[in-house]
């Protein structure tokens, strides 16, 4: 499709289809400076371009020649090097954030199932718990206070129970000063991967009252740790590499597959929120909100829906989709099928849609029976991060008590906890809202102000809806910790 | 068969199969005829009228068709096959025979469906009786359309005039947002095609005015509207039979005031100068010589466009901007000239504060606001609406203009008004509303949509140089997508409890107050 005079706009499209050629420097600088310069926007294409990419490394091994993986520890060292880099490029797109977070899970998942079989092998020696790679490379001291304790550990069905505290001091910088040397610090946990770490400092094992981990309170996503540790001397290293590889690749692919079926997914509730008859506003261009949407029209259930219009980001896609139909998301497979692979527009599908200029929205929200909404990110605190006009949307819903429902996949849910509102949100191109050709000297006089993304806390919302069901934004980090691990919430800085 | 089928250029369906027999492919013939026939259907919001002209549409979304055109011959060869029309179904056979005669059913069917010529009529009948033994033994087709017309007889269930002129229909009413569809009753005029005689000149012109936006605003209209009438008054001599009071009102003024209102629906300040000016030419001694009592409705004109909307402007700008402190960030929506004049008034007396203005489509009148405001050295940044929450997070007082206060106190300003003003709201920023007596109404709303302003949905459509792409992007096609509504209201309602002061020219009221100042005001009126 590129012809030989002028190379392709740069897009997702194209670096998926560069990254099996090219050198994986190469790739990495690539998706760096797509981030920066945002030719890739949504965050389902950050989301999949870093999932690929990260397959990539782990492909390619500790050399980079496709050879194997030293340990475990390497690996995820590796992925954080590479992870923080990514971050750093677009730090205001959080997915990038969680995808690599749950990668970073995956590898310490496979590690601890590794090491339970080679545990049942070399027998037991009960270790304390133990920290992971911190920042400043120093073991963290464990809290011994009840106060300490965060019912999150016990929840999340990990064993961690010394990293309670510095769970939360990691996200709460101002913490007590007894806790101040785990500030800077990785919570600690007992899996079995902290030993694989630092097993010069096993001696430094202290029991905490908190070793057991809870019993029947298992994650789905993740095992937990097992209680036996072994001492690292005797594990194998050289045996074990080549699986890691296998088995993390396995876990990345069922990452890959979980992102291209979230749509899916979450349209199965469908049926459960929409009736005949009913009035939803919605806003956007959103794949996901137009599955959904889709699903419940295709069963018959006849409803009108008004669509704000996201003037002036985002408003030409919601009127290509409105007229003409959802584009498909770029897949892992097929890298967008383009205009034939389209969705059935709404209309088409007997729904009554109803194009409104943002300013609508107060108006109509009396008349209106749910809000639909999609967002770029979902903090672990419940809040989030959309398209601008959202904040608005959420504050007359919640005037006129209208439910909220946002459709998210897990994949937008984020473990870090939201300090900083203000700088998590995007400002755009001014020339959107007053072109310089247009009135030049209108700018030169006016500050003109373009804010791409809203904040919206997390009393805006009544329900999460996603692919692993619906939930309201209080079981939020019930979600989070059964995806990402404590250990990897703090990526460190470069 | 062939020559028969090819010699009848007059439909175009036989053309269109014409065109595609000498191939000497059965499918193509087929693909042609059924392009014509699912255009006569007409039931896919295409542009069409009940005469489809079957090959200008073949000629385009030929591919599209087919699968229309498929899905409906199974549908219908279901339908014959359940009515027991005879398994008559020899297999599928792609004989060139086969294919031109039911070719030539087609055009048959369409055309008893009432479209085409009587020749071409007669001689497909023909045709069809003759070809039809054949078509039966060969009616199977890859497309299958041949079965389901070899084996039912005359088409009886569809006549495009009545199907496709009912579907049509339908498309079209399902146009207008249902919530609002009281509301489309009120016209917009655009020319003055068709206008009364009796309409004076000027205010023609400004009904033009008025219908494109050149005047827009509550103030600006009245005042407009006003001094239109002015002229119109001096142009008028009274009739012999009758005096000045009894006849100007309802034989001179009333023409001009519905032709305004063809253009565009009134505004409540407009209402309220016309009853004033009515109850003035009421009151006029009808012994006054002609010449006098204008001149004297004249200077009553005058006056109160003085006093209820001049002085009572520069009187509102003086106490509002005492409300402006220095350091102040003033948030405003859209353009109000009473909060421009505030904003001048206080920038002169040399406060120091900046101005964040919010602006809207498709009217973006913010950006007249902002420019002029920035023309006179104000520190302004410029938003659109969906920005709002940005901007209330710096701004310590929102002012805002009004098309009416209502009599619940409500405020029924541009729509958007009620965003700033809930946002505001939610953070505690005091919301000031400016607005003259003369904007205040007996009336009452509790929502934005019994009592509204629709405007044409084509406003809505980018500009094509805005939407970057030559044909007004994607939204242009919006009409024929059925199920598809713009939705273009002017105006929304804001609840009394997000205004803390309405500011008019008898002071600061609580918007309470709005219906004691209402009764003050006319029947001070109504005393002089």
């Amino acid at each position: 499709m590129p012809s030989a005079l002028a190379p392709p706009t740069p897009s997702l499209t194209t670096y998926l289809r560069s990254l099996d050629e090219a050198p994986l420097d190469k790739s990495i600088t690539t998706l760096i400076s797509l981030l920066k310069r945002r030719q890739i926007r949504s965050s389902r294409s950050c989301a999949l371009a870093t999932t690929k990419l990260l397959i990539r490394v782990v492909e390619a091994g500790e050399d980079g020649s496709d050879g194997k993986w030293s340990s475990t520890q390497a690996l995820i060292a590796h992925i954080r090097t590479v992870g923080r880099k990514l971050i750093s490029a677009q730090p205001k797109e959080i997915v990038i954030g969680n995808i690599v977070r749950r990668v970073l899970g995956v590898i310490r998942e496979v590690a601890d199932r590794d090491s339970e079989t080679v545990a049942d092998l070399s027998g037991s020696e009960i270790s304390g718990p133990t920290s992971p790679i911190t920042i400043t490379g120093e073991r963290s001291v464990l809290p011994m206070r009840l106060s300490e304790f965060s019912p999150r550990d016990v929840l999340s069905g990990r064993p961690g129970t010394a990293d309670s505290v510095a769970s939360s001091t990691f996200s709460s910088p101002a913490a007590a000063p007894q806790q101040r040397p785990n500030l800077m610090t990785a919570p600690t946990g007992t899996s079995l991967f902290s030993i694989l770490q630092h097993p010069q400092t096993q001696t430094r094992s202290t029991s905490s009252p908190y070793a057991t981990p809870p019993a029947g309170t298992q994650s789905p996503a993740l095992r937990p740790s097992p209680t036996f540790k072994s001492t690292i001397s005797t594990i194998p290293e050289g045996g074990e590499s080549l699986d890691i590889k296998a088995e993390v690749l396995d876990g990345l692919a069922e990452l890959l597959d979980e992102l291209s079926v979230v749509d899916t997914q979450i349209a199965e509730s469908a049926l459960e929120h929409i009736h005949s008859g009913e009035v939803i506003l919605t806003h956007g261009s959103s794949r996901t909100v137009q599955r959904f949407l889709l699903t419940a029209a295709g069963k018959k259930r006849r409803f009108t829906v008004f669509v704000a219009e996201l003037y002036p980001n985002d408003h030409l896609a919601v009127h290509d989709t409105l007229v003409n139909g959802s584009l498909p998301p770029v897949s892992p497979e097929d890298e967008g099928l383009g205009e034939k692979g389209r969705w059935k527009a709404l209309t088409a599908a007997g729904v009554t849609v109803v194009l409104v200029p943002d300013t609508a929205v107060f108006a109509l929200m009396p008349r209106v029976n749910k809000v639909l909404l999609s967002p770029h990110a979902v903090m672990a605190s419940g809040s989030l991060l959309a398209a601008a006009g959202t904040e608005t949307i959420c504050l007359a819903a919640k005037e006129h008590r209208v439910p909220v429902v946002v459709l998210a996949g897990v994949y937008k849910l984020s473990p870090v906890y939201p300090f900083d509102e203000e700088g998590m949100v995007e400002y755009g191109d001014p020339s959107k809202v007053v072109g310089f050709a247009e009135d030049g000297r209108f700018i030169d006089g006016v500050d003109v102000v373009n804010p791409i993304s809203d904040f919206v806390g997390a009393e805006g919302v009544g329900l999460y809806v996603t692919n692993l069901g619906g939930c309201a934004p209080g079981y939020l980090y019930r979600v989070v910790g059964d995806h990402y691990r404590n250990e990897d919430i703090e990526l460190g800085r470069d | 068969m062939a020559p028969s089928v090819g010699g009848d250029p007059a439909a175009p369906t036989d053309t269109a199969a014409s065109q595609s027999a000498p191939d000497g492919s059965s499918k193509a013939a087929i693909d042609g005829a059924q392009t014509s026939k699912t255009s006569a259907i007409a039931s896919s919001g295409k542009q069409e009228n009940g005469v489809a002209n079957g090959e200008t549409k073949a000629s385009g979304a030929e591919a599209k068709k087919r699968a229309k055109a498929e899905k409906a011959a199974k549908r219908e060869r279901e339908k014959a096959e359940r009515a027991g029309a005879g398994g008559t179904a020899a297999g599928p056979q792609a004989s060139e025979q086969g294919g031109q005669s039911s070719g030539a059913l087609k055009p048959t069917q369409n055309q008893q469906k009432g479209q085409k010529d009587r020749q071409g009529e007669a001689k497909a009948q023909a045709q069809a009786q003759t070809s039809s033994k054949d078509a039966k033994a060969s009616h199977k087709r890859t497309g299958s359309v041949s079965a389901a017309n070899a084996q039912r007889p005359l088409a009886l269930r569809r006549r495009p005039s009545q199907s496709g002129g009912q579907a049509k229909e339908s498309k079209q009413i399902v146009k207008e947002v249902g919530l609002f569809g009281h509301l489309y009753n009120q016209p917009r005029r655009y020319t003055i095609e068709g206008a009364s005689k009796a309409v004076h000149p000027a205010v023609l012109a400004l009904g033009l005015q008025m219908s494109s936006y050149t005047i827009c605003g509550s103030s600006a209209r009245c005042v407009a509207m006003l001094l239109a009438f002015k002229k119109a008054i001096e142009a008028y001599s009274t009739p012999k039979e009758t005096s000045l009071p009894r006849h100007m009102s309802s034989h001179y003024l009333s023409p001009q005031i519905d032709f305004l209102k063809t253009c565009r629906p009134i505004s409540v300040s407009m209402g309220n100068a016309i009853r004033w000016l009515k109850d003035q030419i009421i009151h006029i001694d009808p012994d006054t010589d002609d010449g006098e009592a204008k001149a004297e409705l004249c200077a009553g004109i005058d006056q109160f466009i003085r006093e209820r909307i001049t002085v009572a402007g520069s009187a509102i700008a003086a106490s509002a901007s005492t409300k402006i402190k220095p350091g102040d960030v003033i948030l405003t929506y859209a353009k109000s000239a009473l909060v421009e004049q505030t904003l001048l008034r206080a920038h002169e007396a040399g406060t120091d504060f900046r101005v964040i203005v919010l602006d809207s489509r498709p009217l973006f009148e913010g950006k007249n606001l902002a420019r002029a405001l920035a023309r006179a050295g104000l520190r302004v940044q410029y938003m659109l609406l969906s920005a709002a929450p940005h901007a209330a997070k710096e701004a310590t007082t929102v002012l805002l203009g009004a098309h009416a206060m209502m009599s619940n106190g409500r405020l029924c300003s541009r729509v958007g008004t009620a965003v700033v003003a809930m946002l505001a709201h939610a953070r505690a920023i005091p919301v000031i509303v400016c607005c003259e007596s003369v904007k205040f109404t007996d009336r009452v709303a509790l929502d934005s949509i019994v009592q509204n302003e629709i405007a044409p949905s084509e406003e809505l459509l980018l500009p094509s140089a805005a939407a970057g792409v030559a044909d007004g992007g994607s939204l242009a096609k919006w009409k024929e997508t059925p199920g598809l509504q713009l939705l273009n209201i002017m105006y929304d309602v804001t609840p009394a409890e997000y205004i803390d002061m309405v500011v008019t020219e008898f002071g600061f009221l609580p918007p309470s107050s709005v219906p004691v100042v209402h009764r003050i005001s006319t029947e001070r009126d109504v005393r002089t």
